[in-house]
């Protein structure tokens, strides 16, 4: 039998999405407090900025990362009371480090589907209690087989992307290098931050070797911290705010987990995930219509290959804009004004808070010192993570 | 039927050395654990209440689970009741073991932890019992500085 299936997406929405509330942790390793207690703290400050008490909150969707860096099975459920989840529908949702923008797309369904009016965004990650190091976890996500018997290190894998992502679009470590400078210097704004600090180019270039071309202020840090995100129907949005943020478009896509079998030169999955996100949200010209970007920025030269995969520059061509000043705070294209997972810190989940909560704060004209100088409307965030497969992104304008 | 637990390694033509997840883990009791084994290595016990409605946390949180708000440490005796109870008789790896493990409610608190029962001739639900504590310096700050409970 044929099953004529009518290709592409569908976006029959029962109500739009607004964002009225965020708050987060500082990043840092934090041995005092519990994961529970991290969350307990970003969603009360995420309450009182929406003007919301817990118990109008209908639902709750939790976004953490590997159960082993807690070292806590069913995590999602341990951390469930510190989230706001008791006795009421509580999800899990969990895409590796794409997990900070794919737990505010997972809030973003449960409000336009029409199921809730009111959802938390809650997301988690504790890194230092993971020994001997945190990195250790990854060891565990390659194939048993074909993979681990290497000892396999995240650092190479960036490693060899980076070489790849250099070699095709001939681009200098200086020009990367750039992109550490700039966001460890927004960070400076930022009252969350880990490793907020002037550096320069010639610092970059001379730190620690790591898996070159990775050098160490190439990487941003493990750390500790929680975010939360308000998402509300319309109707609940007007009695709120005069100004909520609107989440416009949504995309999320995976690649092949046979990562060697693709070329690492440019981001597929991200490429993919701003499209599905970009056609729901009707930008057409991303470069143009976009005012402000998140892309995730767990490596400099990942930011770089975000913003091609999100259309905000051809290929090869952002290290120019950032060479120019386009994609600084005060630029035509301001690129992680927040100063981003170099300069914050990068508690992978709770990366949401330099991500989504960012493009929100920014867009409500809430981001303190941090404010980009030019009028924004439209902005994007990005995350990535799984085994370097999956893109996701959020677009929100704060125009209806 | 009922499947036979056979030897996986057999099932492979190379049999395999097995594998190991070689990480460990320095977890963290919280603010409000971390308090709590402060106190209890003075021989005190705490819970914590809400302010907003007074619901009574054993053991202590520092914050609500239902309101959101803060809570406040206040103390207690650490006795309690036990309200329901097992006599475990084969361990994890299913050999032979026996102990008395029970759900005691706390007095004066809203709460309930699990433990040991021991010196106890006979356990019955609604049962008085009292914490048996480790010696200070042999504490390390998790629930087995509560060696045991017994009946009062
Ligand atoms: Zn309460």
């Amino acid at each position: 039998m044929e099953v004529e299936i009518v290709k592409g997406l569908k976006f029959h929405k029962k109500q739009d999405v607004a964002i009225v509330g965020a708050g987060m942790t500082t990043f840092k390793r934090r041995l005092l407090e519990t994961g529970k207690e991290l969350s307990y703290f970003a969603v009360k400050q995420a309450l009182e900025e929406a003007g919301l008490d817990i118990k109008d909150i209908e639902m709750v969707v939790m976004g953490s990362a590997p159960d082993a860096f807690d070292g806590t099975a069913l995590k999602g459920e341990y951390l469930l009371d510190g989230a706001g989840g008791s006795d009421r529908p509580y999800l899990r949702v969990f895409v590796g480090g794409g997990t900070g923008v794919f737990a505010p797309i997972a809030g973003y369904w449960h409000v336009a589907s029409g199921l809730a009016d009111v959802c938390l965004v809650v997301c988690e990650e504790k890194m230092s209690c993971c020994h001997p190091h945190p990195q250790s976890a990854f060891k565990y996500i390659w194939d048993p087989i074909l993979d681990r018997p290497l000892k396999p290190n995240l650092i190479w894998i960036f490693a060899l992307e980076m070489r790849r992502y250099m070699h095709v679009n001939n681009i200098r470590h200086e020009d990367i290098a750039l992109v550490s400078v700039k966001n460890k210097a927004n960070a400076l704004d930022h009252p969350c931050a880990q490793v907020a600090e002037k550096i320069t180019v010639e610092d970059v270039l001379n730190s620690e070797p790591m898996a070159l071309p990775v050098r160490r202020l190439d990487v941003s840090p493990p750390s500790d911290g929680a975010a939360a995100l308000i998402m509300v129907a319309p109707h609940i949005a007007r009695q709120l705010t005069d100004e909520p943020v609107w989440v416009t478009g949504v995309g999320w896509a995976l690649d092949t987990t046979h990562w060697t079998n693709r070329d690492l030169y440019f981001p597929r999955y991200v490429a993919e995930a701003a499209k599905m996100a970009y056609r729901m949200a009707h930008i057409t010209d991303p470069r143009k219509q976009i005012d402000v970007a998140e892309p995730y920025d767990p490596f400099d030269y990942k930011e770089l290959h975000h913003m091609e995969g999100l259309g905000l520059a051809k290929k090869g061509e952002a290290p120019i804009l950032t060479r120019e000043g386009v994609t600084a705070r005060d630029g035509d294209l301001p690129v992680c004004p927040s100063g981003g997972l170099l300069g914050v810190g990068n508690p992978i989940a709770a990366t949401m808070g330099v991500k989504a909560c960012e493009i929100y704060w920014q867009l409500a004209y809430r981001a303190g010192k941090r404010q980009v100088a030019k009028e924004v409307t439209t902005g994007v965030c990005q995350a990535w993570g799984d085994l370097m497969q999956v893109g996701t992104v959020m677009v929100m304008s704060n125009k209806r | 039927m009922i499947e036979k637990i056979v030897d996986p390694e057999k099932m492979r033509h190379f049999p395999p050395k097995g594998g190991k997840i070689e990480l460990y883990w320095v977890y963290t009791s919280g603010r409000a654990g971390e308090e709590f084994f402060r106190k209890l290595r003075e021989g005190k016990f705490i819970a914590a209440k809400c302010k907003k409605c007074g619901h009574r946390y054993f053991p202590p949180r520092i914050y609500c689970e239902f309101d959101f708000s803060e809570t406040e440490f206040y103390e207690i005796t650490g006795e309690g009741c036990v309200e329901a109870f097992t006599v475990a008789t084969l361990d994890l790896n299913e050999e032979p073991m026996e102990e008395v493990i029970a759900m005691i409610k706390l007095d004066n608190t809203d709460g309930k932890i699990i433990h040991v029962i021991k010196d106890a001739k006979e356990v019955c639900i609604g049962m008085k019992v009292r914490p048996v504590l480790r010696r200070p310096e042999e504490m390390k700050g998790n629930i087995s500085d509560i060696a045991y409970y017994k009946p009062v």
